[in-house]
């Protein structure tokens, strides 16, 4: 089936060589997904989609072109090349644009289980319901699990360009959702958690279903507090959200186009000692792994920030070529129908060596924040400013106590990270705002506004 | 139409062949086409065209879905067949399609595909020289323009065969200025369910100059304060503030579950009196309108909250059948990759009385937030929150200081309960909303009003 796909790059890229561009690139990728949702002990949605398609990028001169189609025929795909071609004719050149040169080789590792086909539909519909089931069976304030979802995606990518570039690759994935609710008197409080894999075999349903409920028990009875300045620990899903805004602007492209609080900070401290963030593109457990990028770069781990210093920017071909680098293999595509542009693979905070106990326990009075919302609208990366939204508990003499909503915690972002106090040991894969390694952190000081 | 009906009502034979109550077919052709220029330059230009097809079965409770790229007849056929493997025995139904003569297509005055790409990128630079000739202190501009046409067409086994073509363009820019190493951002679109006809209400360079002075003017913003205020919601954009604060959880799936703070209180008082909330599908033009909603129900105007009593939810097709009640015409989907879900269209509070200006000058101190940048809501709690991209301090019954970095934080009752002036003035913004991974074109709307109290999330005194 690979064959195919890189058979259907080589026929787009031999109509490209008729239509007199002097680049062109071919992305061709197939996906399968299949969704569960259960609700009452019964299956509530089964979803299945197929889709393939073409993305083709063309160069005249140094102006792109882009189309997409999930026509691969080969009118579909001469129809394709000629609207590449004639947007190319209206976009501006550009003197760093260009499409990568062959690869020396590509990294191995398995991103493919054939346990995502070979798992009977029926045992996939159970872990479902093992989610549902052990959620309820938590605590008896859990009142329903509003969603008990298993989803599984299986890709085949190829991808090919006119310098003799060529790749192709498989990957398989899954996960369980857990969206609960807890309920006492007229009060309601949710609390999600999920398990990701590459085989359903290696997902955690009783986890997952336990983890959901207990976020949403712990939130029963929770009030704002009054507005105060004071230690923030963030456990690893809040981290994640956090690091998600902050690997949004560690491009070279963000940074070229002036859209990074980063701009102009490398080689400064931009964290505390404490903090270690890497871009790891082929980590055996990072979703986003593959062994290249969007336009065909070898894939890899890409140091951004080491002891607090920052040290890299992230770069596709053309943000490296325009300050003089190479392609750190983050030309990021969303599918075939989007042009790569520069982005994270999977991002790992490391390094961290306490205990999420230890950490709580060196908080005298402050917030352990265990949800964040707003994120997108309340997070400028751009200008680091920071506001969110936050769920959680007080922590009161190193030991958690009341339950806390309706608050925002608030800083600028590169304050935030000049003040992480602490780093845990207790980093997990949180599928937030990206492919994220995250541990629990703590901020030494933070905004809390309340009552 | 996409495909023959005597097509359609085989796919449908074999979706329904192991029983099922009901089964749909959704078929779809899209046309799209986008430009972006940033850093001065024309970047990107990108077309596309997606087709494909869904079928949908429902047996009891449940329901399966399955999306195929293709529109041959084989390939749809397979997909009906595993789509009705969930149903348990038996065969169901299919009625004879009958065409729906009466739709009313909304109407393109200027349709883009026959406009020339050059003239787009007209616009698109007419927005970028006006963004940037706003002010010294502006460091980047980028423009995005987009246009889809999508051809639609909804058969089901009770013998509904109905389509609709449904064409959008939109403009957006985003600033970024800067000043002494303090950075702000400013952001500015525009969007209908129409042709070029927008450009004329609101031209690019408008749209332009508007995104770069709210840049430039937040350059002398100091950080918000924190704690409660009244907060004054400048018209059009606090709209979305009540899309999330109570527009999701008047939502049918929310409410079947009763997992709303709303379920089970139709009749009741929900809101201050001074509010009525609409949810509007079939307003001419508007961002979030459509013929039909994507299961074929023609949209209709759907009175939410009138005078703050709360008198009905939006219903997608399944919802309704489950509770017994006829479909408000909100089953909306991102494409026919994903099945449908009851969802909003063009939400708004109707106008009030009072001038915009004395809700200011009633104002001893309070928060004037005149722009947001979007929000999230928990449905059960009905807890928000939300950003604010441009505000400012009131002291006095005048508005003063520019303010950054705020969130605003509140209870969707609580807030609707405390709404205590409603001006006469009136604005609808649009936006894409965002629902169990599925993002659709979402207008929303209200006039200036101001809630008593909520809490603003900043960091200053």
């Amino acid at each position: 089936m690979m064959e195919i796909l890189s058979e259907t790059a080589a026929r787009a890229l031999a109509h490209a060589a008729e239509a007199a561009v002097d680049e062109a690139e071919a992305y061709v990728a197939e996906t399968a997904a299949t969704g569960i949702k259960v609700y009452g002990g019964k299956v509530e949605e089964l979803t299945g989609g197929s889709s393939r398609g073409v993305g083709i990028r063309v160069f005249r001169g140094s102006a792109m072109g882009f189309a997409y189609s999930s026509d691969l025929s080969r009118e579909g795909l001469a129809a394709t090349v000629k609207a590449a071609v004639k947007n190319a004719q209206v976009t501006a050149p550009d003197d760093h644009a260009g499409l990568p040169r062959p690869a020396a080789g590509y990294p191995q590792g398995e991103l493919y289980d054939p346990g995502v086909t070979e798992t009977p539909l029926q045992e996939k519909i159970e872990l479902a319901l093992e989610v549902e089931a052990k959620a309820l069976a938590y605590d008896q304030r859990v009142s329903q699990v509003e969603q008990a979802v298993y989803h599984e995606a299986q890709s085949k990518v190829a991808v090919a360009n006119s310098l003799g570039l060529e790749g192709a690759y498989r990957e398989s994935s899954c996960y369980l959702f857990v969206q609960a609710i807890a309920a006492v008197g007229g009060e309601m409080q949710t609390g999600i958690s999920f398990s990701t894999a590459r085989n359903p075999r290696d997902l955690d349903a009783p986890a997952c279903g336990r983890e959901g409920a207990s976020r949403a028990v712990d939130l029963l009875g929770a009030v704002p507090v009054e507005s105060m300045t004071c230690p923030v620990v963030m456990d690893p899903f809040v981290t994640a959200s956090l690091v998600g805004v902050v690997g949004s602007v560690l491009t070279g492209e963000a940074v070229q186009r002036q859209r990074s609080l980063f701009a102009g900070l490398e080689g400064e401290r931009v964290a505390s000692e404490a903090f270690n963030l890497v871009d790891d593109g082929v980590h055996p457990r990072g979703l986003a792994s593959a062994p290249f990028d969007g336009e065909g770069v070898p894939a890899g781990a890409t140091g951004l920030i080491e002891r607090g210093l920052l040290t890299g920017f992230l770069y596709d071909e053309r943000s490296g070529r325009r300050d003089g680098r190479r392609s750190t293999g983050n030309g990021i595509r969303g599918s075939y129908r989007s042009i790569p542009r520069t982005a994270p693979s999977n991002l790992r905070v490391t390094g961290g060596t306490a205990t999420r106990e230890e950490i709580i326990a060196s908080v005298d009075k402050g917030l352990y924040v265990t949800g964040v919302s707003g994120v997108h609208s309340g997070a400028n990366a751009v200008s680091g400013d920071f506001s969110v939204g936050a769920t959680g508990r007080l922590i009161d003499a190193g030991r958690l106590s009341t339950p806390v909503r309706k608050v925002t915690i608030a800083g600028d972002i590169l304050s935030m990270l000049r003040s992480v106090a602490a780093v845990g040991n207790d980093a997990r894969w949180v599928p937030f705002g990206g492919s994220i390694e995250a541990p629990t952190l703590l901020i030494a000081e933070m905004s809390v506004s309340g009552r | 139409m996409l495909l023959e009906s005597e097509m359609a009502e085989r796919i449908l034979r074999e979706a329904v062949s192991r029983g099922g109550e009901f089964a749909d077919l959704y078929v779809e052709r899209r046309r799209s086409l986008t430009l972006s220029l940033e850093d001065g330059r024309l970047e990107k230009c990108t077309s596309g065209i997606d087709v494909g097809a869904s079928i949908r079965v429902v047996h009891g409770r449940s329901i399966s879905f399955v999306s195929t790229d293709s529109l041959d007849e084989q390939d749809l056929v397979a997909a009906a067949r595993l789509a009705g493997e969930g149903a348990a025995a038996g065969c169901g139904e299919v009625k004879a399609l009958a065409a729906d003569g009466d739709v009313p297509v909304q109407p393109v005055k200027q349709d883009p595909a026959a406009a020339g790409v050059s003239s787009k990128v007209s616009l698109v630079e007419a927005a970028e020289s006006a963004a940037r000739s706003a002010g010294r202190e502006v460091a980047q501009v980028s423009i995005d323009y987009g246009e889809t046409t999508s051809e639609i067409q909804v058969a089901d086994s009770d013998g509904r065969l109905t389509g609709d073509r449904r064409t959008r363009v939109r403009l957006t820019t985003r600033v970024v200025a800067r000043r002494n190493g303090v950075i702000q951002t400013g952001y500015e679109s525009a969007g209908a369910l129409g042709g070029m006809e927008l450009f004329d209400e609101f031209p690019p360079r408008q749209i332009g100059r508007l995104a770069a002075e709210k840049a430039l003017v937040m350059l002398d913003s100091r950080p918000a304060p924190r704690g409660r205020m009244p907060v004054i919601l400048h018209r059009g954009f606090g709209g979305v503030l009540f899309h999330e604060a109570c527009g999701h959880g008047l939502e049918a799936d929310a409410v079947e579950k009763g997992s709303s703070v709303y379920a089970g209180r139709v009749g009741e008082m929900v809101a201050s009196e001074l509010v009525t909330l609409i949810d509007d599908g079939s307003l001419a033009g508007e961002w979030g309108s459509g013929a039909i909603d994507d299961e074929g129900t023609p949209t209709r105007r759907n009175v939410l909250i009138e005078a703050g009593h709360l008198r009905g939810y939006m219903y997608d097709g399944v919802r309704a059948r489950n509770a017994g009640v006829a479909s408000t015409g909100n089953g909306r989907r991102q494409s026919f990759r994903h099945p449908p879900i009851p969802r909003m269209t063009n939400t708004f509070i109707l106008a009030g009385d009072a001038e915009p200006d004395d809700v200011i000058a009633a104002t001893e101190r309070g928060f004037y937030a005149k722009t947001l940048s979007g929000g999230q809501v928990d449905p059960a709690t009905g807890d928000f929150v939300f950003g604010v991209s441009e505000g400012y301090l009131v002291e006095g019954g005048r508005v003063t200081t520019p303010l950054r970095g705020a969130t605003l934080v509140g209870n969707g009752p609580d807030a609707l309960a405390k709404v205590d002036m409603v001006a006469g003035d009136f604005e609808m913004n649009i936006g894409i909303c965002g629902k169990e991974g599925q993002g659709v074109p979402a207008g929303s709307g209200q006039p200036t009003l101001r809630v008593s109290e909520m809490t603003i999330g900043g960091t200053g005194e």
